[in-house]
């Protein structure tokens, strides 16, 4: 299991990346800052490719093996990646679903 | 029908030819020169063991080996008496047994060499009458036949019936005479156009007993090869290994390359280390045969001549049109529409004349609804510094139902995620974001098979 702060630093470090990839500046990234909709920082190949970076960083850094754009995600009301922080979220729920399970 | 003795012999302006070539040498097979007359002496020679046995028009028969004075002389035989020849290698894709029985083979002939050269074979069977409605064609057109079997990534293997005599009609007018590297052998519709145009030109067939890049350019140098036909991913681990600055390459004059996209990268390498060398794109299938193509210098584009069959694009798609196409498949739906056109499954890009072969339909990624072709991502990939080879293929993604995935061999150990930096950094204005690979991952294993040709496999790393 991870906790909230391991989540959080994978999730800033991976979006960091993105952005700066994405051509645009990284140093404003932060809990806030906003994945999806009109004011995200990454296009939304962008996403896909950094949730597949996050997924696998968990794989390989923490032997935590999810997938994020999981149904359950897909069907929830409010994107669980709109924001650095609700994403990170979602990546312990999506953690310890599977551990339940 | 076994028991028929073929009256005249199939195809006799071959076997009158091939007797006026005499002493030249016909095969360099483990270093040893074999002539036509020897060659020859072998048909004879089997051609009264196949009388005995009453093996004739109808019968089919499984001939395992290597390109041997032994094997290349009991396939003329058999092309001679009208039989059917399934040709089987040690690479073959499945069992001998099953490949037995799927065919309706009644006789087995198998080579083995012993160290030291010497060479026996074992021939078991009984007369067996075939059943399948496209062997039964073939009885009754009074034809040779030759089924190979396609190595198929899944399922079972493709048997692909060819009426012999049809194949040949290409070679009826003789080619220049050259020695030539049997790169695939006779189980694969491409070591079949070599050896029976290499043989109706009065030209050398060599044979090599590995694919590594060193033994293919000694053989090269010692036999003073003219023609290498061979794969784009051969070709990459050739230039890779640097053995074609360790071998007296002078004597190549010509590299023809099909059976699966040529990467840009590749070929302009290739184009720089081999300046003396014509390079040039076939397009074959097991199911058409090798049709006579034209490179556009030093590119991906290829002119089809249109000598012995015709094209069409359809919806992006190439359709060929030939005679010399296969009969029909063994144990599989037919390809043909009912004008008997033939779908290739290969998506093309049209300039005028040209055609660039973009790869086979089932290999398409879809990326949201947007369509990515594996090799366009490979060919950027493989200039990428440190990769040594890389595949290319789609992974299921809920949020686009596929995305880009890549497969990479690397030259030394690099962490993955500078990797992945680095490589994004690369494709960054080379491709348009949804092709770049989104999910990527190292291997150790080769990613081809063993006639060198890409494996693209999206659960495990192929063997």
């Amino acid at each position: 299991m991870i906790d909230r702060t391991v989540a959080m630093e994978i999730v800033l470090s991976a979006l960091r990346e993105a952005v700066d990839q994405n051509g645009g500046d990284a140093s404003g990234v932060n809990e806030q800052t906003v994945i999806v909709g009109p004011e995200a920082v990454i296009d939304s190949i962008g996403v896909v490719s950094l949730i597949v970076d996050i997924e696998q960083r968990l794989e390989m850094d923490h032997q935590v093996s999810v997938t994020l754009a999981n149904d359950r995600a897909m069907s929830q009301r409010n994107s669980p990646f709109r924001t650095a922080a609700v994403l990170a979220d979602h990546i312990l729920a999506t953690e310890r679903e599977g551990a339940v399970s | 029908m076994d028991g028929i003795s073929p009256a005249p012999g199939a195809a006799p302006w071959l076997f009158e030819r091939l007797a006026t070539f005499g002493d030249a040498i016909a095969l360099v097979h483990r270093d040893t020169p074999v002539s036509y007359r020897t060659l020859l002496e072998r048909v004879q020679a089997w051609d009264v063991e196949l009388e005995a046995r009453g093996i004739g028009p109808g019968s089919v028969v499984l001939l395992e080996g290597t390109s041997s004075a032994g094997a290349v002389g009991l396939l003329l035989a058999l092309v001679r008496r009208g039989a059917i020849t399934v040709p089987l290698t040690p690479q073959a894709p499945v069992a001998r047994e099953t490949i037995a029985a799927i065919a309706e083979a009644g006789w087995q002939v198998s080579f083995t060499q012993a160290p030291d050269g010497d060479e026996t074979a074992t021939i078991v069977g009984a007369p067996r009458a075939v059943s399948t409605p496209v062997l039964l064609r073939l009885v009754d057109l009074g034809h040779p036949g030759l089924v190979l079997f396609s190595s198929g990534s899944t399922g079972t293997p493709k048997g692909v019936v060819h009426d012999c005599a049809s194949l040949l009609e290409k070679f009826v007018r003789p080619g220049k005479r050259k020695t030539t590297l049997s790169f695939l052998l006779f189980d694969h519709i491409g070591g079949v156009d070599t050896l029976f145009n290499t043989l109706s030109s009065g030209g050398t067939l060599v044979t090599i007993q590995s694919r590594d890049p060193d033994t293919v350019c000694a053989a090269i140098s010692a036999h003073r090869v003219h023609t290498l036909p061979t794969s784009p991913t051969f070709l990459n681990m050739l230039l890779l290994s640097g053995a074609h600055q360790r071998h007296d390459l002078s004597s190549l004059r010509l590299v023809a390359y099909g059976t699966e996209p040529m990467p840009a990268s590749v070929l302009a390498r290739l184009a720089e280390a081999m300046p003396q060398v014509t390079l040039l794109q076939t397009y074959g299938l097991s199911e058409l045969g090798v049709l006579r193509t034209r490179s556009r210098e030093g590119t991906l584009w290829v002119q089809f001549t249109g000598e012995g069959y015709e094209t069409q694009i359809r919806d992006g798609i190439l359709w060929v049109r030939t005679p010399t196409s296969m009969l029909g498949y063994l144990n599989a739906p037919d390809r043909f529409d009912a004008d008997g056109w033939f779908c290739t499954e290969d998506a093309v890009e049209v300039d005028g004349d040209y055609l660039r072969i973009l790869g086979r339909t089932s290999d398409l990624i879809n990326v949201g609804g947007r369509k990515v072709y594996p090799a366009e991502v490979e060919e950027v990939l493989l200039d990428l510094p440190n990769v040594r080879d890389v595949a290319v293929f789609g992974r299921a993604n809920p949020l686009t139902g596929q995305i880009v995935a890549a497969r990479i061999n690397l030259i030394a150990p690099e962490n993955l995620d500078d990797f992945k930096r680095r490589m994004r950094l690369f494709c960054k204005d080379r491709l348009p974001s949804y092709r770049v690979p989104v999910h990527v991952e190292f291997t150790d294993d080769d990613q081809f098979g063993a006639r060198m040709k890409k494996k693209r496999s999206s659960t495990a790393a192929p063997r």
